[in-house]
């Protein structure tokens, strides 16, 4: 392991701590579990470690929601793709904005900011992002804020003054790699993964002691069994995870160590059974044809001991992928009816365009059904625990193979679902698009992209390109759809006041009634939204809902940046599917806040 | 042979080249600026260093005037016909298309179709930008790339950019769809000249050519 906590500035102070209070860095002030449960807080991007995005407020509701209007807002000052989540700790607000990740304070019922944080990353950084230069949150816990730099460093800040308590760096960009996921923090360490799947990196989740900085485990997700921590405790429910050292036998030689598998998604944790789960993304290169054999353990949800690392179940969802179908997004830990008894489940909504529910102690695979046009596999085999690829649309080298669906975005990306146990519906905001795509010789170069394919995206049949649907995980079907122009990028929030919100890049902020999906509100932004909207409760009394505007990331980089709308195959094919996008927005950097007027939220039920 | 290797074994073969190049120039010190016989293809000789620390990367001259500096340096491959297909090539092969896209629609890296340039545009400014990199994501390709090959990929670039039209400012709007046009896809027709394949842009993201 290269680059153990290169950077470390206030080490020096640390230990001067460390010595005057022995047994410090054991002690854990805030109940972390508890707060996630107090919904007048937001602590994590996700909501809480099983990732619902779901708050019990209902002070704005079903039947109220279209007197919203702007409380306050606030520029993060950096006009790229905003994908933050907010987050709420008492009565303050954090927010960090994109490259290059600012990090500000702001009083959560005002707006007035309290401080700001600015790390000096490296601007060289830029070159090795794949899809914009996003960020996706910051996490909270025991009196400090913790998240990642474009630039490998993952920082530690006093969540009352702004200084900084340590900041690590994890990796180099030098060699493709980058952080943009928003960490979780379990049991005082911070669960950190990497990007750079379009650059041959080698993926992994590290655990930083939260205390220190000081890394206390690294995970790779490719490579021999030691490295990827497979062990006496590991017991993959299919064969085909069964056996040593696939991380590197599933490969030709020596490729796993530009294979990719990075991990710029979501992680969630089950306390009960003290396990953490994740998806990794592709694997490198994306043309397939040089890459024979299943890629383990690229597109993959681990499940690993909280503590350790060592991983305990594997499911690869797509081996051997031949689109760029990450399987990086959210794992959603509810408990189902599932044929009569309760399940302990872990639900992912598939960027290959299946839900799937997954017994999340064993790993076993309880269903998996197309929540989108789906071409390019013709079903999933529970049994095996593998897809069903339709033969026709395999990539051959230097053959443009047309009409896969969904496209490489898939049919959801990284934009996390929310889950309400009020209506036990899932919302699911995402892409409606499908592609041709060509696959070409590419060598590694260290730093430059690993790539190897020219696609070509657009929308998918019906015209419409995104979606924001309503799914019952019980019945297995959509239950209500509402269709967009553009793919919706934003993450979303389900209330027990029965309504739902999502942005779209055409600059609306929407907020739908969650039973039904009728519009309740709708407001033109600033810029296109590829949000985190949340959720929360000022010290006024008022219930706020806040999300940035800010069009980019792999789905807007058109609209901030300098790339070409006549060129279709820009943008990793992304271009043609948004060519019309520059008409609607510019890039932004707005965080809006909305509420109810004071008499409306007065009147609160 | 794999792609792998076989880059690895067109990086060697090219460096190989190049310094068999550099040599021969290095030895015969303020001889003719012109090319040795066995350079085919119209590679007309290294441009000294000193010449290209003097261009300048802005249009700003302290005084009004650029005397002393070289905002005009011409490509060396000027005059060769093939230099940017060979580009094209280079451009593939050192993976410039895996962040400018393949056509340099632009992405990780700035569109380089358009005539739009942030490090300006003369063939020299091109060429240092690729082989110093720029502060914002642009490697620096000098430690790896021969001269010549440097220039075949100012050659490319300087091929495949265009202006969208005679204006000095482009417009955007929704009706009348602009810019109405786009090039065909990469996936279909790849060559060093794209612009002479351009068809309608069709409607709200819908597949190309109907």
């Amino acid at each position: 392991m290269k680059n153990r906590r290169t950077a470390q500035r206030s080490f020096p102070l640390m230990l001067a701590t460390t010595l005057l209070i022995p047994g410090v860095q054991r002690a854990h002030a805030d109940d972390l579990q508890a707060m996630m449960q107090d919904d007048k807080q937001w602590v994590m991007p996700a909501k809480d470690y099983a990732n619902t995005r779901f708050s019990g407020l209902k002070q704005i509701n079903a039947s109220n929601a279209g007197q919203l209007r702007v409380a306050w807002s606030f520029s993060v000052g950096s006009n790229h793709g905003q994908e933050a989540a907010p987050i709420v700790i008492g009565d303050t607000m954090y927010v960090v904005g994109a490259y290059p990740n600012e990090l500000f304070a702001l009083d959560a019922t005002t707006g007035d900011l309290k401080w700001k944080y600015s790390p000096r990353v490296d601007p060289s950084s830029q070159g090795e992002a794949c899809c914009d230069v996003v960020n996706r949150g910051e996490v909270y816990d025991n009196g400090k804020i913790f998240y990642n730099t474009l630039d490998d460093h993952t920082v530690a800040v006093d969540a009352k003054t702004g200084k900084e308590v340590w900041a690590t760096k994890l990796g180099e960009i030098t060699r493709g790699m980058t952080l943009t996921m928003a960490p979780i923090v379990v049991k005082g360490r911070i669960l950190v993964g990497n990007s750079g799947g379009e650059m041959g990196i080698r993926g992994w989740v590290t655990a930083v002691d939260e205390n220190t900085g000081k890394i206390a485990w690294r995970a790779f997700n490719v490579g021999p069994d030691k490295d990827v921590l497979i062990g006496p405790r590991f017991h993959p429910y299919y064969k085909s995870a069964q056996g040593k050292d696939l991380g590197v036998t599933t490969w030709p030689a020596g490729r796993w160590q530009t294979g990719g598998a990075p991990v710029w998604g979501w992680l969630s944790y089950d306390p009960q059974t003290n396990l953490v789960f994740y998806g990794t993304g592709n694997p490198g290169p994306w043309n397939s044809n040089l890459r024979e054999g299943d890629n383990k353990w690229t597109t993959t949800i681990f499940a690993r001991d909280a503590d350790t690392g060592e991983a305990i179940w594997a499911d690869q969802l797509n081996p051997h992928d031949l689109y760029d179908y990450d399987e990086i997004n959210e794992n959603l830990l509810l408990d189902l009816p599932i044929n009569g008894q309760t399940r302990h489940v872990l639900v992912h909504p598939g960027r290959d365009g299946f839900m799937f529910v997954i017994d999340r102690q064993t790993g076993q695979i309880y269903s998996a059904d197309k929540y989108d046009t789906q071409t390019s596999m013709s079903s999933f085999d529970i049994k095996t625990g593998r897809p069903q690829m339709v033969a026709a649309l395999t990539p051959l080298l230097g053959k443009n193979i047309t009409g896969i669906c969904p496209a490489s975005p898939g049919a959801k990306d990284w934009q996390p679902v929310a889950w309400s146990p009020i209506t036990h519906l899932l919302y699911i905001p995402h892409q409606h698009l499908c592609m041709d795509y060509k696959t070409g010789d590419v060598g590694y170069i260290a730093g430059t992209p690993y790539v190897g394919a020219t696609v070509n995206m657009y929308a998918g049949p019906g015209g419409y390109r995104g979606e924001f649907a309503a799914w019952d995980l019980t019945k297995r079907k959509k239950v209500w759809a509402i269709h967009e122009n553009f793919p919706v990028w934003t993450g979303t929030v389900a209330t027990a006041g029965n309504i739902a919100a999502y942005g779209t890049l055409d600059r609306w902020f929407k907020v739908v009634d969650a039973r039904d999906g009728k519009l309740l509100y709708k407001f033109h932004g600033p810029s296109g939204f590829i949000g985190q909207p949340i959720t929360y409760q000022g010290k006024d009394g008022n219930q706020y809902i806040a999300i940035l505007s800010g069009a980019g990331g792999w789905v807007g980089a058109l609209a901030n940046a300098e790339i070409d709308p006549r060129v279709r195959n820009g943008a990793l094919g992304y271009t043609g599917a948004v060519n019309d996008l520059p008409a609607f927005t510019s890039g932004g950097s707005s965080l809006l806040v909305f509420a109810l007027p004071s008499d409306k939220a007065d009147a609160r039920p | 042979m794999d792609s792998f290797h076989r880059t690895v074994a067109i990086i060697a073969a090219a460096i190989v080249i190049v310094v068999a190049a550099a040599l021969a120039l290095i030895v015969m010190p303020g001889s003719s600026p012109k090319a040795p016989r066995h350079l085919a293809n119209g590679y007309s000789g290294v441009i000294p260093a000193g010449a290209l620390l003097r261009v300048p990367v802005t249009g700003i001259y302290p005084g009004g005037t650029p005397a002393g500096l070289n905002p005009n340096m011409q490509n060396p491959l000027a005059n060769d016909p093939d230099a940017a297909q060979r580009g094209m090539k280079d451009f593939d092969a050192f993976n410039c298309s895996g962040c400018h896209a393949a056509n340099a629609g632009g992405g990780m890296g700035p569109s380089l179709s358009d005539d739009r340039w942030i490090y300006r545009s003369s063939p020299a400014n091109i060429y240092l930008t690729i082989v110093q990199g720029r502060s914002a994501g642009m490697p620096a390709f000098g430690a790896m790339l021969p001269d010549r090959t440097v220039w075949e990929l100012v050659a490319y670039i300087q091929s495949i950019s265009q202006k969208p039209g005679k204006d000095f400012g482009d417009t955007t709007s929704l009706s009348p769809p602009s810019p109405g046009y786009e090039q065909v896809p990469a996936g279909q027709i790849r060559t060093a000249t794209p612009w002479k394949y351009t068809e309608p842009m069709p409607a709200n993201g819908a597949k190309p050519g109907g």
